[in-house]
């Protein structure tokens, strides 16, 4: 075996081992140290990280990619099913990015969590995320990817409803995996027609088999998928709802690493929907008017994770729209610049939040910059990335992702929604750092607040560094595969990044003309619109399950008997037999002449037949 | 009916001490089973048959409303109002804190959907038609522009290439002496 696919080979099972290894330790009836999730959970993961810069160094210097099948797991005459695992650049340059971000956020979590009396616990989780979050990128056949995808589903739940006593964790635990369950419906849907029509589920034989087919719905059921996951909308409303869980869960899945999954898939799976516009076209309305009303939601939310939580998820439509422009490379590498930003952005909240005691809403925090210098300094860092500040590490891949949307043949309406949802995206984060670390302090005089933990303020800083460099040694180091289109009239060229200043200045010439207001909420219909949502919560959560509670209720109970007993059975037969009795009743009421008349022409009728 | 026989198998047992082991016997089955005068009876239609099926479900006449006698089977359950339990006082001691709900209350037909992890029927701060209307009004006008946007896309003008030299007339192989024609080229 070449030497470096053996490396290859080897390091993705040594991370896979260093990973499993605390949990596995956990099977241990002695009990654990208290500081265990400190030394060996956030250890672990830092190694695996070091560990997993080999294969990326190899694919750099080398530009190797490789696919390795491990073992024979299910394989019968006609259907194989191994484990096998491919390093190709987007799960080379995703798994070390993961790990590091999910390094900074344990390390964070050791401080955020130190209360908690279950905190090995909490990363034991957070540890059995990871491990499935890697199976899934490094998959090479749709059924490692399911287990991969069902983990990552399960761990959100359990980490989501982490403060089970809280119904309102519960509830959004399982709105979670109900909706997550819609997606994959679509998940198994696909997997069931590649395994009938293509018979195997490796990507690359899907890939040869599927030249000449027409893959309308199993791409269906793919962006169904990736629309359960990632959030899209229409089965978007668990991720604000997740919010309900701590701050470290929702840094590490849903902003990082488990909403991008679905995203992630339709990458993976791009050359099966490089042909078929219906499902581009698809992907890209889906992901505008994602991208849109996520955004517009977070306009007038006042809870700060929430308002991250709707920004992660108009990034996310973000990504959707690029894979609507079949350019998957930039989806992805949104997904590595986004990861950076975006957990530090929840870092950042994290950190206010429990420096104010656990206040989470922006009307009470205020003038933080003096009393939370690097808090405030990396959230203004990490809303600056994600606006695509030129240089920083949104920029390269968010303004490729515009340019890409300027110059090419497109719905008109899709590329409107996305500059608009461009600008929301510097007025909410505009209002974040307004509210939280700008003007007079709004928060209770005896606050905790303190910065004075290294375990807060360097993953802080390493999630800094990489929001404002990620993006330039990305682009630097791999090529494009598609080419992208380079010159363009400077109005298409500056698009996004004057769509960003017209959001700022509309915000700061807002702030300014609002701040004097007396009533808290205006009671107009397009704040109450976006503030609930766009009522869509409160009416599907309320119209679906009362239908097929309902429905189901009246056909158990009643509709059954009423059909079989008085429609169809006995008294239906009765029922309808009684109008033609009712009708031919009243004619022979006396008529004995007639009778017997009748009766002997038709007995005579009957003999002449029978005798012919 | 299991009662019944027990109880007559253990009076024909002890023929001395009747009373002690009959009360044993059936107050060991004292609370199997729902007895006849507890249970949903047909649609009450005199004012008396009211009375008593208000009394069976433990309410008052004036709030006792049957279903209406429409063939869904109903019987005299008592139709009230369809508020879920989310409604109820959180903060008052209830006998299933659970369920908000005291013991011996009437239950409603589809009390397990509107059990506090089921459908919500709180009001909501804007009222459901208009929520309605906001929600799927943008909906619908999303889906039109998004027709609107297919039916005319947004794309970057193309035009032919366009070549320098009156259209590379010497590297076409054109004649050096003559005069090449006047090649106009536009800008786009």
């Amino acid at each position: 075996m070449h030497p470096t696919i053996l490396m290859f080979n080897s390091t993705i099972i040594i991370i896979l081992i260093i990973l499993i290894y605390p949990i596995a330790m956990t099977l241990n009836p002695a009990p654990m140290k208290k500081d265990w999730a400190a030394t060996h959970v956030k250890t672990a993961v830092q190694m695996a990280f070091f560990v997993s810069l080999i294969p990326l160094f190899i694919f750099l210097d080398q530009g190797m990619e490789a696919i390795t099948t491990n073992w024979q797991w299910m394989n019968t005459m006609t259907f194989d099913v191994n484990t096998s695992f491919k390093f190709d650049q987007y799960s080379i340059i995703f798994t070390p990015i993961a790990l590091y971000v999910t390094w900074s956020i344990l390390e964070f979590a050791t401080w955020y969590m130190h209360a908690d009396p279950n905190m090995n616990r909490f990363f034991k989780y957070l540890l059995t995320f990871l491990v499935a979050m890697i199976i899934l990128v490094t998959a090479n056949n749709m059924f490692q990817l399911f287990i991969g995808w069902e983990g990552v589903g399960i761990m959100s739940f359990l980490l989501i409803g982490w403060w089970y006593g809280r119904a309102a964790a519960n509830t959004a635990a399982l709105q979670a995996v109900i909706y997550n369950r819609v997606g994959d419906i679509g998940l198994i849907f696909s997997m069931a027609w590649i395994a009938m029509n293509l018979n195997s589920w490796e990507i690359q034989q899907v890939f040869i088999a599927s030249k000449e087919m027409d893959l309308t719905l199993p791409l269906i059921g793919l962006i169904l998928a990736a629309t359960g996951k990632s959030a899209q909308f229409g089965l978007h409303p668990w991720l604000p709802s997740a919010m309900e869980g701590p701050t470290p869960v929702s840094a590490l899945l849903h902003s990082s690493t488990m909403v991008v999954a679905g995203i992630f898939l339709l990458i993976r799976l791009h050359p099966l929907m490089e042909n078929n516009q219906t499902a581009l076209t698809t992907c890209l309305c889906l992901g505008a008017l994602t991208t849109l009303f996520t955004a517009t939601c977070a306009l007038t939310q006042n809870d700060i994770k929430k308002i991250v939580a709707f920004s992660t998820s108009s990034q996310l439509g973000l990504m959707m729209v690029t894979i609507g422009l079949n350019q998957p490379q930039l989806a992805f590498m949104h997904i590595c610049t986004h990861a950076f930003f975006k957990a530090m952005l929840f870092l950042c909240s994290g950190s206010i939040i429990h420096s104010l005691n656990d206040e989470q809403d922006i009307r009470k925090m205020g003038g933080l910059h003096k009393m939370l210098p690097l808090t405030s300094s990396c959230m203004t860092i990490g809303s600056l990335a994600l606006t695509g500040t030129p240089f920083l590490a949104g920029f390269f891949s968010k303004d490729a992702i515009i340019e890409a949307m300027n110059t090419s043949y497109l719905n008109a309406w899709a590329l409107t929604l996305t500059l608009i949802a461009t600008s929301f995206t510097a007025i909410y984060s505009f209002r974040v750092i307004f509210f939280a670390s700008m003007g007079q302090p709004r928060f209770l005089p005896l606050s905790p607040i303190n910065e004075n933990n290294p375990a807060v303020l360097n993953p802080l800083k390493r999630l800094a560094w990489g929001s404002i460099i990620a993006g330039l040694i990305i682009t630097s180091n791999f090529l494009p595969t598609k080419t992208p289109i380079m010159t363009m009239p400077h109005m298409l060229k500056l698009s996004a990044l004057l769509v960003t200043i017209l959001g700022l200045i509309i915000a700061m010439d807002l702030t300014n003309l609002t701040n004097k207001q007396f009533k808290v909420n205006p009671n107009m219909p397009t704040h109450n619109f976006s503030n609930m949502l766009g009522y869509f919560p409160d009416i599907i959560h309320r119209a679906v399950p009362k239908l097929n509670l309902v429905l189901g209720q009246t056909m158990a109970t009643q509709l059954v008997d009423q059909t079989w007993f008085e429609k169809t059975g006995p008294k239906g037969a009765a029922n309808a037999q009684i109008p033609m009795i009712k009708i031919i009743n009243d004619p022979q009421q006396g008529l004995i002449k007639a009778y017997l008349a009748m009766f002997l022409l038709t007995n005579a009728l009957v003999i002449i037949m029978m005798l012919y | 009916m299991a009662s019944l026989g027990v109880c007559r198998w253990a009076r024909a047992l002890s023929k001395g001490n009747q009373q002690r082991i009959t009360a044993l016997m059936s107050g060991a089955r004292a609370a199997s089973g729902i007895s006849k005068d507890t249970l949903p009876g047909p649609y009450p239609k005199t004012p008396e048959e009211k009375a008593a099926a208000a009394k069976k479900y433990n309410m008052t006449v004036e709030d006792y409303e049957p279903y209406p006698d429409e063939g869904m089977g109903f019987g005299d359950y008592p139709k009230l109002p369809a508020r879920s339990q989310h409604e109820r006082d959180p903060w008052y001691q209830w006998d299933h804190p659970d369920l908000r709900r005291n013991w011996g209350e009437p239950l409603h037909w589809d009390f397990d959907m509107f059990i506090r992890n089921r459908v919500d029927t709180s009001p909501s701060a804007v009222d459901w038609p208009t929520m309605c209307k906001h929600l799927f009004g943008f909906l619908g006008v999303m889906f039109f522009l998004f027709y609107l946007g297919e039916k005319y896309p947004a794309y970057q003008p193309v035009a032919p290439k366009q070549y320098p030299y009156s259209n590379l007339h010497l590297e076409r192989g054109g004649d050096p002496n003559t005069e090449p024609e006047e090649v106009k080229h536009y800008e786009i």
